[in-house]
């Protein structure tokens, strides 16, 4: 990697006029060296509008394709513009832009592959959270540990950094939400996967993109993709195991 | 309990009683299906929305073949008499692979409609930042003069 190397900042965005402004806002005075696009995933606010007023590269879906496809988006974006690192944050408000630099020296200080803004990492424990969602984390941390082998507290944090090597491996696999199931995916396909503590506020304005019935929905379709992101996974290390033999004399 | 009555219980009974070999098949045919469902998605060429209902469905199946009780509770609850013919699982079978069939197509017009707006939206993105880094450079030209 170059030693100044060409980094995204990309949020996902949908229906988030009330916070989408001040967030903005925030990156670009925290962190003016790096390059920003926000993905209008098919917004029926008034989202597009103040993206268009503030004169932010905007990436607009022209209808909902939902969270997974919006960071797919982000990850073909930083290919086609030969990025280096990809950051992404919730267009929420719960992440701060103040603490992306950090995370970002860490993940060239520590040489990670993906370093994930973690909310649980230092406490290690959910008792802050809601119920439900921490049965959910719970269940997930625990099966990434049980089928990849290392813990991961936050395994839905939409705060990452990831070098270019790893969302090549992503840009055309199907992951749900880029939670589990993608690092899963990434950890049994090699890449150094890490957790780095973050404050995490909590949401001030509109609503969670998840409704009832996704919360239902999310954990079959995540343990899914996680069970076949593993034999995706082991199949491409053997294929290319395969080729590096064929290769040698 | 009526003659008739006794006769239908006897014959619901017995009906639940699949034969080893039936469940063995029936559990061999669920267990391909699971696989050919499992490879789609995988191959995202079918939605894994509609794989999870396709996994539930056949694992559910596969179960209550295999409990006798549980297929007897099942053919008592829904008011059966007579097991699942042949003719009627054969076209039980049809339906399924045709909505399978139905719902692969429709993943891949979805996939397709997806990668189109994701292309759309980036093209006009990298409009979008090479019209803003004119915008500075002109505003940098002019101040510099």
């Amino acid at each position: 990697m170059s030693p100044n190397p060409r980094v995204l900042i990309a949020i996902p965005a949908h229906n988030e006029e009330a916070s989408i402004q001040r967030v903005v806002d925030r990156v670009r005075k925290t962190l003016p060296d790096f390059e920003l696009l926000v993905i209008n995933d098919g917004s029926r606010d008034a989202t597009g509008t103040i993206l268009d007023n503030l004169g932010v590269a905007t990436a607009t879906h022209l209808c909902n394709l939902g969270y997974g496809r919006a960071i797919q988006t982000a990850i073909k974006y930083a290919l086609k513009r030969n990025h280096d690192i990809l950051v992404t944050l919730d267009a929420d408000g719960q992440h701060h832009p103040e603490q992306v630099r950090d995370l970002f020296d860490e993940s060239l200080n520590g040489n990670w592959d993906v370093l994930i803004g973690s909310r649980y990492i230092k406490t290690r424990n959910y008792t802050k959270s809601p119920f439900g969602r921490r049965i959910g984390m719970q269940l997930f941390s625990l099966l990434v540990k049980l089928v990849a082998g290392q813990r991961i507290y936050d395994t839905s944090s939409g705060l990452k950094v990831m070098k270019r090597s790893v969302f090549e491996s992503l840009a055309y696999w199907h992951f749900v939400d880029f939670h589990a199931e993608a690092i899963v995916y990434l950890m049994r396909l090699g890449y150094r996967i890490g957790e780095y503590p973050i404050t995490a506020a909590e949401r001030e304005h509109g609503q969670s993109m998840y409704s009832i019935l996704s919360h239902l929905k999310y954990p079959l379709k995540t343990s899914m993709m996680m069970l076949l992101g593993l034999i995706d996974a082991n199949l491409r290390r053997r294929r290319i195991n395969n080729e590096r033999n064929r290769v040698r004399p | 309990m009526s003659e008739i009555g006794l006769g239908l219980s006897l014959i619901n009974e017995a009906s639940a009683l699949l034969p080893l070999r039936a469940i063995l098949v029936l559990n061999l045919l669920g267990l391909l299906f699971l696989l050919g469902v499992l490879n789609l998605v995988r191959h995202g060429r079918l939605y894994v929305g509609y794989g999870v209902i396709f996994v539930a469905a056949i694992l559910g199946t596969m179960i209550t073949l295999s409990v006798p009780q549980l297929l007897l509770g099942v053919t008592h609850m829904v008011g059966a008499i007579f097991p699942a013919s042949a003719l009627t699982l054969l076209a039980l079978c049809f339906i399924v692979l045709m909505l399978l069939y139905v719902l692969t197509q429709l993943t891949i017009v979805s996939n397709r409609l997806t990668v189109v707006v994701q292309e759309l939206a980036i093209e006009r993105a990298k409009e979008n930042f090479a019209n803003q880094k004119t915008a500075s450079d002109n505003s940098l030209d002019i101040s510099e003069r």
